[in-house]
């Protein structure tokens, strides 16, 4: 086991700049999602953190020991890869097999090694199939244990559930979770799957561009994210993001949204942190948490577009700038056309400064 | 395109569209569709096969006077395969195109893998040393054959370089000495076809999942490891592809050898082809060579569907 400290990390491939710089520490034991769009700079991350490509500048600790110059067989590294990369020709037994053997251990151990990571990942009645023709669960499984086996201090999983299906996924993401727990292992999970990331992961760091945008356990980059694109990308559909002005009414203050009109009456804490400001802001809120009120009590919208997805329903309000989702139950009663009166809960709403995207706080 | 439209009769017209065909008619019509296709075929590879096991049969000549359709009336009741199995020339130059073979294709192959391997990683220069290497293998052999001729005369290159290298001079008679001539031929052979070998070998180097060797890696494996355990058992299928199309074509062996040696000294350096081809031009024993090269022909089907069958099987397994 072992935590990893990345240090004013930087890789440029050539002209362009995959990672600007990152500072990130993973704890020991601990489970860190790396999540963002696809071109973030979260791959290559992972990447250097195994050894596979060298930083163009920066440091890669584990615990102490700092990793420049080490080579990726010798980094202790378990690495699953996003198709898992299981040995075809090879039947389970000797891709559980494959890295003791490298590694010149005894017949008697290896077989020893390979039983108890076999009975383990329940692999045993599989053992002696060729490697080509199982299903994605079991390959994940066996890529786990050809790993596992060796000990690696850090566990490295690179998209793993990106092949799977919708359905499994579910499944796999249990089980992926249940293995972690088992193991006790660091481990780095590199996905664009906000479900995935949300679901398995101790904290998760949101990257967007080649830059860290967040740091935070599920809940807190979900609840209080730090800046629009964390807002935006979290959350499915994501944070509705109004643009305004701060502006005192009777009520206390609250954000003019120009044609829309002017919001409920901020929470103090929030209406402590604006009342300096000046500038344009976006009034953030998430779609769950917004409810149909009385006239003169919420911003007053068209509805566009009725999207129903099964357990829920996504209510498409407002065109172009000011166009927001939300989501109600399925008896809502809303048609495209209608006029909906919506008001976020007090306190889920957020306010992000238009000019720099980071999100306002009280002190 | 209106031409070929009309040829096509109503009633096809429809079995190709919207009814359900029957699998019959269906069947009938692939069969009208690919007859010329099926006519050349027969012309041009089941036509010669069996003119050539007719006339094995016979004595017949091109001097005999007969056209070969006539040649029943030389018939001599499998004869020239009696001939053949007691030829001690024959079965002198089956050895020798068999050790040529056993020597020449090994090498190509360790040769053409050691340069894929090389190439399948970047190094300056790369481009120009890859058409360099390829160069071989698109001279003309008949070229390629008097050039090796020049290079191994007594007062040729070789000579010259092996006497700057041992500081005495060297006035080896390379295509006069029986072994001599034997290996310059198999060296002419190495340097032309080892380029399509290392094509070959390169292209399924190049097909290895790059995954797999970094997850190798991963685990501690050394690059003389990986490229035992992951590398050869994933290029299995081209090997063989590879090793079959050397083989046969080696078998083969002709044009570059008779135009440095003609199958001399004596008959040191004399081939199965090389034989054939002074059987035929030579003797004139047409009926003789027929019955050689259908020999020949059988064994060399052997192999090729060795070689496919072990193909198939390898295909199964996908990579």
């Amino acid at each position: 086991m072992s935590a990893i400290h990345l240090q004013n990390l930087v890789k440029k491939f050539g002209d362009f700049t995959a990672l600007k710089t990152m500072d990130l520490e993973i704890s020991d034991g601990e489970f860190m999602a790396l999540l963002g769009p696809s071109g973030c700079g979260k791959s290559t991350t992972m990447n250097m953190i195994a050894g596979m490509e060298e930083p163009t500048g920066g440091k890669i600790l584990f615990g102490e020991r700092d990793m420049a110059g080490v080579p990726m067989g010798r980094r202790g590294v378990g690495f699953v890869f996003q198709n898992y990369a299981i040995f075809t020709h090879m039947t389970v037994r000797q891709n559980l097999a494959y890295g003791p053997k490298m590694r010149g251990a005894a017949k008697a151990e290896i077989d020893r090694r390979v039983g108890a990571i076999a009975e383990m990942l329940q692999l045993t009645p599989l053992l002696d199939r060729k490697a080509d023709r199982l299903s994605v669960n079991i390959l994940q499984r066996v890529a786990i244990g050809r790993s596992a086996i060796m000990e690696p201090a850090i566990f490295l999983l690179d998209e793993p559930l990106s092949n799977v299906d919708a359905a499994f996924r579910a499944v796999m993401r249990t089980e992926l979770k249940q293995l972690q727990r088992q193991f006790r292992q660091t481990m780095v999970y590199v996905t664009h799957d906000q479900l995935e990331a949300m679901t398995m992961a101790d904290r998760i760091a949101v990257m967007d561009h080649g830059v860290l945008q967040q740091v935070g356990t599920p809940l807190e980059v979900y609840n209080d994210p730090a800046n629009v694109f964390v807002a935006r990308f979290i959350g499915a559909p994501g944070m509705n993001l109004l643009k305004g002005r701060p502006a005192e009414s009777d009520r206390g203050l609250v954000v003019d949204l120009g044609p829309l009109g002017i919001t409920p009456p901020l929470p103090d804490a929030l209406a402590a942190a604006l009342r300096g400001a000046r500038g344009e802001v976006l009034y953030g809120f998430r779609p769950e948490q917004a409810t149909l009120v009385q006239n003169g009590q919420g911003l007053a919208m068209q509805v566009t577009f009725v999207e129903r997805i099964g357990a829920r329903t996504i209510v498409h309000l407002g065109l172009g700038e000011g166009a927001v989702k939300t989501v109600f139950d399925n008896d809502v009663g809303l048609a495209i056309g209608d006029t909906a009166i919506v008001a976020p809960a007090a306190s889920s709403v957020r306010v992000f400064d238009a000019a720099t995207g980071l999100a306002m706080k009280a002190g | 395109m209106s031409a070929v439209t009309a040829m096509i009769s109503e009633d096809e017209m429809k079995a190709v569209g919207a009814r359900p065909v029957p699998r019959d008619e269906g069947a009938r019509l692939g069969f009208r569709l690919t007859l010329p296709a099926q006519i050349l075929v027969l012309f041009i590879s089941a036509f010669p096969l069996l003119m050539q096991l007719y006339i094995s049969v016979t004595d017949w000549s091109p001097l005999s006077g007969l056209g070969w359709w006539n040649a029943w009336s030389l018939w001599n009741n499998l004869a020239n395969y009696t001939d053949l199995a007691a030829d001690p020339r024959f079965w002198s130059a089956l050895k020798r195109t068999a050790i040529v073979m056993i020597i020449c294709v090994p090498v190509e192959f360790l040769l053409g893998l050691a340069l894929a391997t090389l190439f399948a990683d970047d190094f300056p220069g790369k481009r120009i040393f890859y058409s360099v290497l390829l160069m071989p293998m698109m001279v003309v052999p008949a070229v390629a054959g008097y050039m090796f001729f020049m290079l191994f005369q007594s007062g040729g290159p070789v000579n010259d370089i092996l006497s700057a290298l041992t500081g005495s001079p060297v006035t080896i008679a390379w295509l006069s000495d029986p072994t001599l001539a034997l290996i310059a031929v198999m060296v002419a052979d190495i340097w032309q076809w080892t380029p399509l070998m290392f094509l070959i070998l390169l292209a399924g180097l190049v097909g290895v999942p790059e995954d797999q060797i970094k997850a190798a890696t991963l685990l501690g494996a050394n690059p003389w490891q990986r490229f035992v355990t992951i590398v050869l058992p994933k290029m299995k299928t081209i090997i063989i592809i590879a090793l079959a199309i050397r083989v046969i074509e080696n078998f083969k062996i002709f044009d570059t050898l008779y135009i440095m040696t003609g199958g001399g000294p004596g008959v040191a350096t004399e081939t199965i082809s090389v034989y054939i081809y002074k059987l035929t031009t030579q003797d004139l024993i047409w009926g003789y060579v027929a019955a050689i090269a259908l020999a020949i022909l059988i064994v060399l089907s052997i192999v090729a569907v060795f070689a496919m069958k072990r193909m198939a099987r390898a295909r199964e397994v996908p990579a």
